[in-house]
């Protein structure tokens, strides 16, 4: 469609009177040229000019009444109460939940912190009893040091019974400075509320010297208690005995060993 | 131009801010114009209103959307009540006869300058001119449809059309 064609097509165009296969030419024609747009434009505005040739009819009032009802925004106070009701009550559950979170995360806190203060104290507690051990156990081997080093230290050797075949212990001992130490191998930890009792016998009933607990290896460098009597001894032993430590032997004997 | 033009281009500024008033004020201006094009297309005054409403709503809605440069308020008034108004013309064509022409108050002068322009310049065309363009402008008839109806030939009807839009642009000039 040429653009003279396209012109004559405008004021048709305008009114919407154009149609089949002429209005679809037209449409595709009108977008490659300006000066019909132009021209369309100007005659579209003449056609809603023509409106103004109608005779005014006054619709009815209702009809004012339902058309700004319609169109009335939402009363402002309505409108704004309900949401800043509805903030503020959002804003406490907020805040409600932030308090009951940061309780119950305070709560976790306290409790966690309980709890590490429990792990810790227990972790003093093992650790300390490990240092006593350690310290006794240094003190055994500084003393079982001091005392091979004496010419009148004696020392025996313990076999293991029936009751701990494989245990392996002596004892090395000063008679006149009064000082002896154990060293035992494999020995199995006693068993839970028991320990190790050791005992000199001479001529007449064992005597206690000393009660001991071997470490997970089944080792143990013991210090015997200072003042016991090692005169006349002939005979060391140990036995499974309570914890506390017996007056006289109970339990089954683990270890011997003859003075010669 | 209008006496009301410099008004309804306040009203309009305020109806984009999206004052209510305003749209109160723009309906009592314009309501008659939009109400007695819609009577003159549907020939029936509850459609009528029905159309006025959705011209006005649309209004409301969309008050930013009017250019200045493009035309009247009224120009703009008209163009959306005659297109709400066809397609109300053309959905009805589909399920039943036309009604009955009733009296549309029509006895209401035209009140401006230019409406009284326009239907001078209306008045001034041939018959034949008039008819064809009243019934692709009131209708909604396209070219075929009216030379069916007056038993022209299509190119006849199209020359008609064309010769009355172009004469009457001549005699009405750009509206500003």
């Amino acid at each position: 469609m040429n653009e003279e064609r396209l012109l004559e097509l405008v004021p048709l165009a305008a009114l919407g009177a154009l149609d089949g296969e002429e209005r679809a030419a037209f449409e595709a024609a009108l977008a490659s040229s300006p000066a019909a747009q132009r021209e369309l434009q100007a005659y579209q505005e003449l056609v809603g000019r023509l409106g103004l040739a109608t005779a005014p009819s006054q619709p009815s009032a209702a009809l004012r009444e339902r058309l700004l009802r319609e169109t009335r925004p939402a009363a402002p106070r309505r409108d704004w109460l309900a949401p800043a009701l509805a903030a503020g009550l959002v804003a406490a559950l907020a805040g409600l939940l932030f308090f009951r979170s940061e309780r119950d995360a305070a709560r976790r806190e306290a409790a966690a912190l309980e709890a590490a203060a429990q792990e810790a104290r227990e972790t003093a507690q093992k650790a300390h009893a490990e240092a006593v051990a350690l310290r006794e156990s240094l003190a055994g081997e500084l003393a079982f040091r001091e005392l091979v080093s004496y010419p009148e230290t004696r020392v025996v050797s313990l076999a293991g019974l029936a009751a701990a075949p494989s245990a392996r212990a002596r004892v090395v001992w000063h008679a006149g400075r009064g000082e002896a130490v154990l060293v035992a191998f494999g020995l199995a930890p006693a068993p839970a509320g028991k320990a190790y009792e050791l005992w000199i016998i001479a001529k007449a009933a064992p005597v206690p010297a000393g009660v001991f607990q071997v470490d997970a290896q089944g080792r143990v460098v013991f210090r015997l208690p200072a003042g016991l009597e090692f005169a006349g001894v002939r005979t060391f032993a140990v036995t499974v005995e309570p914890e506390g430590g017996t007056p006289a032997p109970t339990g089954p004997m683990v270890l011997a060993g003859a003075v010669s | 131009m209008t006496s009301a033009s410099p008004q309804a281009a306040s009203l309009i500024r305020r109806l984009t801010r999206g004052d209510h008033k305003a749209l109160g004020e723009f309906y009592d201006l314009y309501a008659g114009l939009v109400n007695g094009l819609a009577v003159r297309i549907l020939r029936d005054r509850a459609e009528a209103e029905d159309t006025v409403q959705e011209v006005f709503v649309q209004v409301w809605q969309q008050a930013a959307r009017f250019d200045p440069s493009r035309g009247t308020p009224e120009a703009w008034l008209c163009t959306m009540a005659r297109t709400r108004a066809l397609d109300r013309l053309r959905k009805r064509s589909s399920r039943r006869e036309e009604p009955e022409l009733e009296n549309a108050g029509s006895t209401e002068p035209p009140r401006a300058e230019e409406a009284l322009a326009v239907r001078k310049a209306l008045e001034s065309l041939p018959a034949d001119q008039r008819k064809a363009l009243e019934l692709a402008y009131y209708e909604g008839l396209t070219q075929s449809e009216i030379a069916e109806r007056l038993s022209e030939p299509l190119g006849t009807v199209k020359t008609r059309i064309r010769t009355a839009m172009i004469r009457l642009r001549g005699v009405l000039g750009p509206s500003s």
